[in-house]
């Protein structure tokens, strides 16, 4: 059962650093910078479109395909927010066929490691796509979008030019060890760099070095992006006792979760934002699944009372069994949550848990099997007698 | 009409839960749906209770509606009718979204009552789960004055918030009543029998109660008329329309919460609308220069009022589920005036009454068609 | 889970009383654990069967649902008869290497190494659900688990989700 590769997160990690390529300065803020290389891309023809976060109104923003050079103005792909995961929107993209025409997709690592998951899911395909990404610091809470976003936008990059965790972040960021991507072509370092006036590219694949191509630029030695990256590592772990602490086995059990999802109104909003729980019809929103009234006598008899709509912890600890092999950690779901649930941090640590078991980090690695759908002959012998 | 009145002296709650009591003591009643404040005390939930003991600590009319009770009552009677008789006490718009989706044979009301109160508006739900503490003594006080701060929106302009078109069998006043007092009345045949049967005697004149009732109605009508007004001038347009939804982030999640929207599978998130051929997306990019993902909202929204705003019942539910706060109840409990206006048709008023469009008359509607 | 027939079955056979025993609420009187069993159809299943042949002493305590590989037993069929109320769940099919369809099993494993881990992280009772594998010619292998199950979930004591109205 144990894999090959490194067993964390980080020593993955490592290693993708030593294979990155190349690295150079653009004297722009990421966004400029990202802008001007998409546009003369789209000028060269090497790509037919852009997938980017998009601003859309004056507080709004979404992902957007973009064919018309014109609208990159639109584009803001480093701001902190995350409407939708982007592994999931671009898997409704390329879930029926690949793109015939390259596109540029930016996303964040949690949405390039969702989008390697739905691959291994057969829920998208990677053809034609070029992967930019970056070191991320984190998003903040999607409302903050019309709460006061410049204030919060000031601290928030304060943070990421140390290597410092935000408080308004999401709280699955605040605790996620995973923000240098695997498996982007390009890879901006915002993490431990000035972001208001330069942007470092690093460029991982000879994919990206091939768009890259007739540009020209200055390589420069990693500066001091790793101090920054090992400090917000440190910082991210300190972070864990406070955000999964409430979630302690001895703090569950039984009446722990009846406690906390006891606000849960069974809307399934979780689900349906989650990148990784990817059925187009849900088991748990199935007649199958729905209460027979055949049934009432016995459950009135044992419990003396039902709740309804009924299967609120089975619809959670449910889903737990079904996508914690997978989770990314986005943090989606917290998001949409309109009851405050803090389900991201409790799936975040048993994915935690359960990935770690099989030496597994989801969507590190779009070649990598899901554990669950693969077996070794000779392991886990303490489980079954 | 005549009624009989119950010492509140523990509030509403406990007086009505007295009553709850001696109805299932009677014997007419097995079980009752009734919202029940959880163990950990921050929300409501909604349990079907047999064990009278559990009656103690139901909470007929909560500060907050988390699930729409007409939700609770389909996924009881979703695959059919239930054998023991079970009284449904619920809030005015959760009886009518329970009628309507009775029409719609999501929910079977066969063995089923419903008694309801009179109900000042419902709290947000992320406000109340919050801060229980603070929230239970404001909406203490909008009990006692019949208005207040943090009500949803469209409660703020609701005007079914009594009895009357709303089929119930029991109904519990409050509006205007001395305080420490409530009056129960039995308002369809059933309901006097079972008020009979557990001994509560209805001879008193309500007439008081009733005109406090008018009084609150007209009060409400004008705050919708106002809003109404307001909004033809927000929503009116594509443009408009646009920024009313500009920060709606498509999760669905208003169709979800929804206890009108009852489809499994919903056309919006079914693979005709989110299952294109990549080269379909790019063509319909390429149209505009660019196409939002996930795309579609206007259609999304526009689609949902079409669908359901004629038995949309403006209990706010969806508005309460978004976690954007976009506006959304209001501007279809707007629409939804409008085309049941054109029907003369109010949504849970009665079961006898078809959907307007699952009927016709032969000779209607003529100004409709090319004059 | 297209097919859901297994969790159909389960919702009757676990929630229906059975004649003579006391429900919980009503303070039913010795504690008879109820054990829900998933059994593949070609090794446990056949085991179950000759162990009733051959008239092996074991307590009657495990309702039987026939699968047709361990591997069908969704983690979601244990916890919805865990969340029913049953006091133990097993599954049990063909030992590694003889499964029937070559490698069911070993996915099997795997997906009860998560379901246990979910369980144990969660502060539930992970002792309440056990896999073993049990083969067609192993009567008495059969009949030594459910008794030693049915004693471990006898020392737990009844499953507390049986009682549970804020589920």
């Amino acid at each position: 059962m144990h894999n090959a590769r490194g067993t964390t997160h980080e020593a993955y990690c490592v290693e993708r650093e030593a294979l990155s390529m190349k690295q150079f300065q653009v004297p722009r803020p990421p966004d400029d910078a990202l802008r001007d290389m998409l546009a003369s891309l789209m000028d060269k023809g090497k790509v037919g479109g852009v997938f980017a976060l998009a601003q859309t109104g004056e507080n709004s923003y979404s992902y957007a395909l973009i064919t018309d050079k014109k609208l990159l103005d639109h584009i803001v792909p480093t701001l902190p927010l995350m409407p939708a995961n982007a592994g999931k929107m671009v898997s409704r993209l390329t879930m029926l066929e690949p793109v015939k025409t390259p596109i540029a997709v930016i996303m964040r690592p949690c949405e390039l490691r969702a989008l390697f998951e739905l691959v291994k899911l057969e829920q998208a395909r990677l053809d034609n796509l070029l992967f930019i990404s970056y070191t991320c610091g984190g998003v903040l809470e999607m409302k903050t979008a019309k709460d006061g976003l410049q204030l919060k936008l000031e601290e928030y990059w304060k943070q990421v030019k140390t290597g410092g965790v935000s408080e308004d972040m999401r709280d699955s960021c605040r605790v996620c060890e995973n923000f240098v991507p695997t498996g982007a072509d390009i890879t901006l370092t915002l993490v431990g760099n000035d972001n208001g006036k330069q942007t470092t590219v690093q460029v991982n694949s000879e994919k990206g070095e091939e768009f890259l191509a007739g540009l020209s630029y200055e390589l420069t030695e990693a500066g001091p992006e790793l101090e920054a990256l090992d400090s917000m590592r440190k910082k991210r772990a300190e972070q864990k006792p406070d955000v999964f602490g409430q979630f302690a086995a001895e703090e569950l059990g039984m009446a722990g979760l009846t406690a906390l999802f006891g606000r849960c109104i069974g809307c399934h909003a979780c689900g349906r934002a989650c990148p990784v729980c990817y059925c187009s019809s849900c088991h748990f929103e199935a007649a199958e699944n729905e209460f027979d009234p055949s049934t009432l006598e016995t459950e009135l008899t044992n419990r003396g009372a039902l709740r309804l709509p009924t299967g609120t912890l089975y619809y959670q600890i449910g889903r737990l069994f079904h996508v914690s092999i997978s989770c990314v950690g986005c943090g989606m779901c917290s998001d949409v949550c309109p009851v405050d649930i803090p389900v991201a941090s409790l799936f975040a640590k048993l994915a935690g848990s359960v990935q770690g078991m099989f030496g597994y980090v989801s969507g590190r690695d779009a070649e990598e099997k899901i554990p669950t759908s693969t077996f070794e002959m000779e392991e886990l012998e303490e489980i079954g007698a | 009409m005549t009624g009989a009145t119950i010492q509140a002296k523990n509030g509403v709650n406990g007086a009505v839960s007295a009553v709850l009591k001696s109805l299932k003591d009677s014997g007419c009643v097995d079980a009752v749906l009734v919202p029940t404040r959880v163990k950990s005390g921050e929300t409501f939930v909604y349990l079907l209770i047999r064990n009278p003991k559990m009656l103690d600590s139901c909470a007929p009319l909560p500060p907050v509606m988390p699930v729409q009770g007409a939700r609770a009552l389909q996924s009881l009677t979703r695959h059919g009718k239930v054998e023991q008789t079970v009284l449904c006490v619920m809030r005015p718009c959760e009886v009518r979204a329970s009628i309507e989706l009775a029409k719609r044979r999501q929910v079977d009301l066969e063995n089923v009552l419903f008694m309801s109160l009179d109900c000042p508006g419902a709290l947000r739900t992320r406000d109340y789960v919050n801060d229980p503490e603070a929230l239970d003594k404001r909406y203490q006080g909008i009990l006692n004055n019949w208005e207040g701060d943090g009500l949803r929106p469209t409660c703020e302009t609701c005007v079914h918030f009594s009895c009357e078109d709303v089929p119930v069998d029991l109904h519990v006043g409050l509006v205007g009543t001395k305080e420490e007092e409530a009056v129960i009345i039995g308002v369809s045949k059933r309901g006097e029998e079972l008020l009979d049967k557990a001994g509560i005697e209805c001879s008193e004149d309500v007439s008081a109660w009733q005109v406090e009732v008018e009084k609150a109605r007209d009060k409400k009508a004008g705050n919708r008329s106002k809003v109404v007004s307001e909004l033809k001038d927000k929503a009116a347009g594509m443009d408009n329309l646009g920024l009313l939804f500009a920060d709606c982030i498509n999760c669905h999640n208003c169709m979800r919460v929804c206890p009108i929207c009852y489809c499994r599978q919903c056309f919006f998130d079914s693979s005709d609308q989110v299952r294109l051929r990549a080269e379909d997306y790019f063509a319909k990019a390429q149209a505009r220069g660019g196409i939002r993902f996930p795309g579609d909202m206007m259609q999304f929204h526009l689609g949902r009022i079409y669908h359901m705003g004629l038995s949309c019942v403006g209990c706010g539910a969806c508005e309460d589920g978004c976690p954007m706060d976009v506006p959304v109840s209001q501007v279809f409990a707007f629409a939804g005036d409008e085309v049941q206006k054109t029907f003369d048709y109010v949504p849970g008023r009665s079961t006898d009454e078809p959907i307007p469009t699952l009927t016709y008359e032969e000779d209607e509607l003529h100004e409709y068609e090319d004059a | 889970m297209a097919d859901d027939g297994a969790a159909r079955q389960l919702d009757k056979e676990i929630l229906s009383p059975k004649p003579g025993i006391q429900s919980p609420a009503e303070g039913g009187g010795d504690f008879q654990p109820r054990i829900v069993g998933f059994l593949c159809n070609w090794c446990s299943y056949a085991g179950a069967d000759l162990a009733g042949v051959t008239r092996l002493k074991m307590p009657p305590s495990m309702v039987a649902i026939r699968v047709m590989c361990s591997s069908r037993v969704d983690p979601l069929f244990v916890l919805k008869a865990f969340l029913a109320g049953a006091d133990g769940v097993l599954v049990a099919g063909c030992h590694p290497g003889d499964c029937h369809y070559q490698t069911g099993n070993y996915y099997t494993r795997r997906r009860f190494a998560l379901t246990l881990k979910v369980l144990e992280e969660l502060g539930l009772e992970a002792n309440r659900v056990r896999l073993s594998w049990v083969s067609a010619s192993e009567g008495g292998r059969f009949a030594e688990v459910v008794t030693e199950f049915t004693e471990t979930i006898r020392k737990a004591g009844p499953n507390p989700a049986k009682t549970e109205v804020f589920l």
